[in-house]
């Protein structure tokens, strides 16, 4: 089941350094928040908090009820939450598959013991995960794959794998950081349409980093703007790309209006300077 | 042709037919060889059994650990105490292995907090304090002298030599020591040791507590190495401090290395290493033998990075590479579906030209220790 994702007042120090300023908004369970923002403007690291990996100075981080922002990174599947990176971090000596299947590591039962005696249940879940995984690789396409080894894959296909692996924990809330970066228009698409087949089974709620704006106003049902660490605003993607603080933000003072024609596709942070 | 050579060589029946070639092999043998071979196979196994506990933290896990010569030599002092002081046999064996279990698991539970580095300096501690330990306690250990304890002469029954009893010992404590190991390290604890071992951000992600996962590998490691010292009594039924001597963990660590870190084959070659290389060097040019057996040790690593465990997996990349370049029948069908796109060749939409500036944000901050 989908989980709601709240946050209030995330603060986030280095030293004297602020990375996040007061930051907090609700993702709704079973839908999309697009999360923008130009360059360096905190995005990955409020994902970081999110996911335990960067601990908040202060605030609060909740999954439905539960208070996670102590919660180390390791404690994060028990609240079902996963997460991909900005740079895929595959193990590009490892298989596809076994790529993949690390990502149900949480959900398979048994200690040491009885997998270094093979006990029958662990050899059943260790199958049923393996026919899982490689479905899952099927429907992203990416069967063909599944025995290869990670570093003969592209970018692209990276970035898919790295998907298909945070799937494998049945998360409730998945957090994507710049899943359409350096990928193809096809790639893209295909991407978009199986997002919109995570959202139509409305078991995942799913934040969105991304500067790519075609992806963001085809999938986020509400879109936050970081800037310098601060929420800038939040509201529909439309309202987001017409916004004047929006538009200062990514391109300094001057024109809105030559960006607005160009193609959607083009991701606004392709702009900043 | 190179293809098909590799494809009998996959196939589910030749490895079935090659395992059981080689248990009727390792069986057999000890019936036919003379005494000293039979010893040096013993011994063998022995040290490959210590170079699989190391592989499990080192080679899997990725945790630099000089003191597995510690827990082998505690597992031998612990079975000649044992011996000697007529408690069953059975009973040796478990305290042999959960003794060093146990100091392995407190060590790491400190250590493995610590992070970095730390688990290496600790255990670099491990044998130095062990050696002035084990001449100082010597109502237990025997001090400088050592101890030694003859348990594993053949029983009657068998009608087999000492030495024959003793191989057959080692190959089958041995051999289910490393299938265990090897049923561990190929699923759902392999996966988490890799992870850890190659990026703690991600394992973090996925569920695994690099903290927890370490000190699992390191407690495992110093188990088996605590077997290693009871196959070691039963073959050398001899132990002193000199036993767990620093400069032999050096050598466990470079058996690994010219085996095959994380590799179970390795562990094998590792031993194989360990016991022959020196006998041979001996014989070859005593004067010389470290110089030796550094050269080895360089010229494994520049030639197969992987230890000769990955030989194979080298040579298929060769053939496959030199095979696989004529015909493209292996691409992707990736290139032709999304033909609803009219120009799926375009370059890439990307960022990255702007977000590739930032540092990889997979740094933990977060310690991952409770
Ligand atoms: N571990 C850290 N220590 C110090 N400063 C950090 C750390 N992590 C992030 N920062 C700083 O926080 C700011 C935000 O970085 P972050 O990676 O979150 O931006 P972003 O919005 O994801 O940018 P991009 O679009 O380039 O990915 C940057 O100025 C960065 O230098
Ligand atoms: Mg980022």
């Amino acid at each position: 089941m989908a989980a709601r994702l709240t946050l209030a007042d995330v603060n986030l120090h280095f030293g004297g350094v602020t990375v996040l300023k007061d930051v907090g908004f609700t993702v709704e369970p079973g839908t999309v928040l697009g999360l923008v923002g130009p360059n360096g403007a905190g995005k990955t690291s409020l994902f970081n908090c999110i996911s335990g990996h960067y601990r908040p100075s202060s605030g609060s981080i909740r999954i439905d009820d539960a208070e996670i922002s102590q919660t180390r990174p390791a404690g994060m599947s028990r609240h079902g939450l996963a997460r991909t990176f900005q740079h895929p971090a595959l193990q590009l000596e490892s298989t596809v598959l076994d790529n993949v299947l690390l990502g149900g590591h949480a959900r398979l039962p048994g200690g040491p013991a009885s997998w270094a005696v093979r006990l029958p249940p662990m050899v059943r879940s260790e199958r049923e995960l393996r026919a899982e995984a490689l479905d899952r690789l099927e429907e992203l396409g990416l069967g063909w794959a599944a025995h290869r080894s990670a570093d003969e894959l592209s970018h692209g296909l990276h970035k898919g794998v790295e998907l298909c692996r945070a799937l494998m924990a049945r998360p409730q809330v998945l957090l994507l950081d710049e899943p359409a970066a350096g990928l193809s228009h096809g790639e893209v698409d295909s991407f978009i349409q199986t997002i919109h087949g995570l959202k139509a089974a409305g078991e995942i709620t799913l934040v969105i980093v991304e500067h790519h704006m075609g992806v963001i106003s085809a999938l986020a049902d509400r879109v936050v703007v970081l800037n310098h660490g601060s929420k800038l605003m939040e509201g529909t993607a439309c309202q987001a790309q017409s916004d004047p603080r929006v538009i200062e933000a990514y391109l300094g003072k001057d024109s809105m209006d030559s960006n607005d024609s160009t193609d959607t596709r083009d991701g606004i942070g392709d702009d900043a300077a | 042709m190179g293809a098909q050579k590799t494809g009998l060589l996959r196939t589910p029946w030749f490895q079935l037919t090659l395992a059981l070639v080689a248990v009727v092999l390792l069986v057999v043998a000890p019936l036919l060889l003379p005494i000293p071979v039979n010893q040096t196979l013993a011994r063998i196994g022995v040290f490959a059994v210590a170079v699989l506990g190391l592989n499990v933290i080192m080679g899997y896990t990725g945790q630099v650990s000089l003191g597995q010569i510690f827990f082998l030599g505690l597992g031998a002092y612990v079975t000649a105490y044992g011996v000697e002081n007529g408690w069953n046999i059975a009973l040796v064996f478990l305290a042999a292995v959960v003794i060093p279990g146990v100091v392995g698991l407190i060590v790491a539970l400190a250590a493995a907090r610590l992070g970095g580095l730390a688990i290496a300096m600790v255990t670099i501690a491990l044998p130095i304090i062990g050696v002035p330990l084990a001449k100082r306690l010597s109502d237990v250990t025997g001090g400088s002298q050592g101890i030694s304890a003859r348990f594993s002469s053949a029983p009657d029954w068998t009608g087999l030599a000492n030495d024959q009893w003793q191989y057959y010992l080692v190959l089958a404590i041995g051999g289910i020591s490393f299938l265990l190991v090897f049923n561990l390290v190929r699923g759902k604890y392999g996966r988490a040791f890799r992870i850890v071992k190659e990026n703690e951000a991600v394992a973090g992600a996925m569920g695994i507590s690099p903290y927890r996962y370490k000190v699992l590998a390191f407690t495992i490691a110093s188990m088996v190495g605590g077997v290693s010292g009871f196959l070691y009594m039963v073959v050398v039924q001899y132990t002193s401090p000199e036993t767990l001597a620093f400069h032999h963990s050096i050598s466990l660590l470079a058996a690994m290395v010219v085996g095959g870190a994380g590799s179970i084959i390795g562990s094998l070659i590792g031993g194989i290493y360990y016991v022959l290389v020196p006998n041979f060097t001996n014989e070859v040019a005593p004067t010389l033998t470290s110089l030796i057996q550094g050269a080895i040790l360089l010229l494994v690593l520049f030639i197969l990075p992987g230890g000769i465990a990955s030989l194979p997996r080298v040579l298929r990349r060769w053939t496959g590479r030199s095979s696989r370049s004529s015909p493209p029948a292996s691409s992707p069908p990736e290139a032709s579906a999304p033909s609803s796109d009219p120009s799926p060749s375009t370059p890439p939409n990307t960022s990255p030209s702007t977000s590739s500036t930032t540092p990889p944000s997979t740094a933990s901050v977060k310690e991952d220790s409770p």
